[in-house]
């Protein structure tokens, strides 16, 4: 009888809607990351896989200035373009969500343009811009003027690279907050006396700051795990957390330590998504009382 | 009365004897034991007979070397699927070839010690030459006793078959350097040109080159090693290692960049923005077919062999390991003695732009002769062989701190 009753409940319902999503994070996500949490604790030996349990792997990486350089450089990185994307991707949502009109799709279609090609194809774009035979860097020969050395194969040169690359995200996530957003407040905040800034400041961002948070962490995690825009842009100096990381499992083959650095920046990853989550406060944020397409 | 109870009705008047009524429930299962049939039939090894099986020839190896032309006449003449899969360096196909892959793979390629590593390790099974035809037309440089490293090292048996070879040697403007400065590796290291050298970012041969400078500066290079075996870049002593580190170190503020890939290597010599790189000659070779065409004035040369000594390789076709089906390791010396053809070797040359190891002068444009170095085959025996680093572990220390630093 009871089985009769789980079979016919909601529970049963809810089990087998949840249950694709369960598997696909057990199996991509959990069993590879606990893979990677075992070999962690392994060495390798030219080439090999040694299962001779140690912690030498997380004490070379959190004591060796070497790898702590590289663990610094991504992480600053990381906050840069996440910062500048974040100021550049509000004006950009709020002009869409509010005078767009019904552009708005279209608009925001152009935003996510970039991604209509491959990463490849959009960081060897980037290249011919700000190479050294750049479109930027010939131009300026061209009317008699130094070329800017920042723009070649440098740390501008990947932060801006990344910035184009993971833009939208920001924009989108934000957009899809504002749609949601009831404008109507923002006027009963200026009749009240508030400024335009401060309206903004008061309702507009804490009333969207999920869809901020949203943003943040889609720019933030991707930018930390970068290899491939360094890799072009970044020049002799430009390698970051992500190239050596990558170094250990392509060319070097010392894969426990390339684990143990998996291990370090997945945690960090989501150290950083619990602090701006925890910033949110659910009885503001994301709830305006309007309801979408009214 | 519903139309479903209807429908059965009519039915049933015509099939007195039995109930052969046609539910969605009996359509399901008829249908999926009908699918389970033809499943099963279709994989059950009484279906097809060996003959009509069309056998798949898988390799790994260097994209370039996968030219559809060869491929599909291959596939043609033996009735057979030849499909790929690429690696950029020597030990990313040995870390896939370890990690399973000689299941995946029946051929590899492989330069310098590599071959010999691959069966030391058990990754890889001998070459019979007897099956190899057009092996006589390989130059005598690349076979025993001239070249041994395709050969088993305590054994006879060989390992490996020669494909293509090359050095890894300075590409350099000539209007902007000296021939002098050219020929050695510390051309590489110049401060003299400065912002206009470059390096690929190849981390066994950024080092193993340095490697070489350094030792030849310590007077190592010509002195017993420790290991008692003749000086290998690739086996450097701790203090030679931080030699090399200080010295990649020293570099860095004179290089444009490290290039990821040859095109990027060759817009930046066509801006003369870099001025000499190491790399394969393939970019030189480029440059100065454009300059004989009158497509350009740039002049670059091509030095194999730096006074220190320098690298070089010769690419081979293995059989793997997971190779245990005769009719398979037919088919793979096949494939090897198809692309070691003459005709095939002179296609390699010219649309590659890699040299063969099979004498194919007389059938090259003089250009390629030259540009290919083919006329000195020989100086293969000076270069030191690309090689696995002795310790990765070291080798990954000190790359990451030349990143780092």
């Amino acid at each position: 009888m009871a089985v009769k009753q789980f079979l016919h409940s909601k529970d049963l319902k809810a089990l087998a809607l949840s249950l694709p999503g369960a598997l696909f994070i057990i199996f991509f996500l959990f069993i590879p990351l606990a893979t990677i949490v075992v070999y962690s604790f392994w060495r390798t030996e030219s080439y090999t896989m040694i299962a001779d349990w140690n912690l030498n792997n997380y004490l070379t990486i959190l004591t060796t200035k070497t790898y702590l350089t590289f663990l610094f450089r991504s992480l600053s990185m990381s906050l840069a373009v996440s910062f500048i994307s974040l100021i550049y991707s509000w004006p950009v949502a709020y002009y869409i969500a509010k005078y767009g009109g019904r552009y708005r799709l279209i608009l925001t279609m152009l935003t996510a343009a970039p991604f209509f090609t491959g990463i490849l194809l959009r960081v060897t774009a980037m290249q011919q811009i700000l190479g050294p035979i750049g479109v930027v860097n010939m131009f300026l020969s061209n009317i008699g003027l130094k070329p800017l050395h920042l723009l070649m194969y440098s740390h501008y040169a990947t932060g801006l690279g990344l910035i184009y690359l993971w833009i939208p995200f920001m924009v989108l996530a934000i957009y899809l907050s504002l749609l949601t957003f009831d404008f109507k407040l923002l006027d009963a905040a200026m009749i009240n006396g508030a400024s335009p800034l401060r309206a903004f400041w008061e309702v507009t961002l804490p009333l969207n700051w999920i869809g901020t948070c949203i943003g943040l962490a889609l720019v933030f995690i991707p930018t930390f795990a970068a290899t491939i825009t360094p890799k072009f842009l970044g020049g002799v100096n430009g390698a970051l957390y992500g190239n050596i990381l990558a170094h250990q499992f392509g060319s070097t083959g010392t894969w426990a330590l390339g684990s143990a650095m998996g291990v370090l920046m997945f945690t960090i990853s989501s150290l950083f998504v619990f602090i701006v989550f925890k910033t949110v406060n659910l009885n503001r944020s994301g709830y305006t009382g309007k309801i979408a397409g009214e | 009365m519903s139309k479903t109870t209807n429908q059965k009705s009519d039915s049933q008047k015509n099939t007195p004897a039995t109930d052969t009524t046609m539910t969605r429930r009996t359509v399901l299962k008829k249908g999926a034991l009908g699918a389970a049939v033809l499943a099963t039939a279709s994989v059950g090894p009484w279906v097809r007979t060996s003959h009509s099986a069309q056998l798949e020839l898988r390799w790994l190896g260097w994209e370039h070397y996968n030219v559809k032309k060869l491929t599909s006449e291959f596939e043609k003449k033996y009735n057979c699927k030849v499909s790929a899969g690429f690696f950029d360096g020597n030990s990313e196909c040995y870390n896939k070839l370890r990690a399973g892959g000689t299941k995946d793979f029946d051929l590899f390629m492989a330069d310098g010690f590599w071959p010999r590593l691959y069966f030391k390790q058990g990754l890889s099974q001998a070459t019979d030459y007897a099956k190899l035809p057009n092996i006589k037309g390989c130059f005598p440089s690349f076979l025993p006793p001239n070249y041994n490293l395709l050969k088993e090292e305590n054994g006879t048996g060989m390992v490996a078959a020669p494909n293509c070879w090359g050095g890894y040697g300075i590409s350099y403007n000539k209007d902007k350097i000296a021939k002098e400065d050219a020929e050695t590796i510390y051309c590489l290291f110049n401060p003299k040109f400065k912002g206009h050298l470059s390096t690929s970012a190849r981390f066994e041969e950024n080092i193993a080159l340095a490697g070489i400078l350094v030792c030849y500066r310590m007077g190592t290079i010509n002195k017993p090693r420790p290991d008692g075996k003749s000086f290998n870049p690739y086996v450097l002593t701790d203090v030679e290692l931080a030699g090399c580190k200080k010295l990649l170190i020293q570099q860095k503020p004179l290089l444009v960049t490290r290039w990821n890939d040859e095109d990027t290597l060759e817009r930046l010599f066509r801006a003369q923005v870099a001025w000499a790189s190491p790399e394969w000659s393939g970019i030189y070779r480029r440059i100065e077919f454009d300059r004989l065409d009158g497509k350009s004035k740039l002049n670059f040369a091509h030095v194999l062999k730096p006074k220190e000594g320098g690298l070089g390789w010769v690419d081979t076709w293995g059989i793997t390991a997971g190779v245990k089906d005769s009719e398979k390791l037919e088919l793979c010396h096949k494939w090897i003695n198809y692309r070691l053809k003459k005709e095939n070797m002179v296609y390699v040359a010219k649309e590659i732009g890699w040299a063969p190891t099979v004498d194919v002068r007389d059938m090259l444009p003089e250009r390629y002769v030259r540009t290919l170095f083919l006329n000195q085959t020989d100086s293969i025996k000076d270069l030191y062989q690309f090689d696995a680093p002795s310790s990765p572990e070291k080798w990954e220390r000190v790359w990451s701190e030349v990143e780092a630093a």
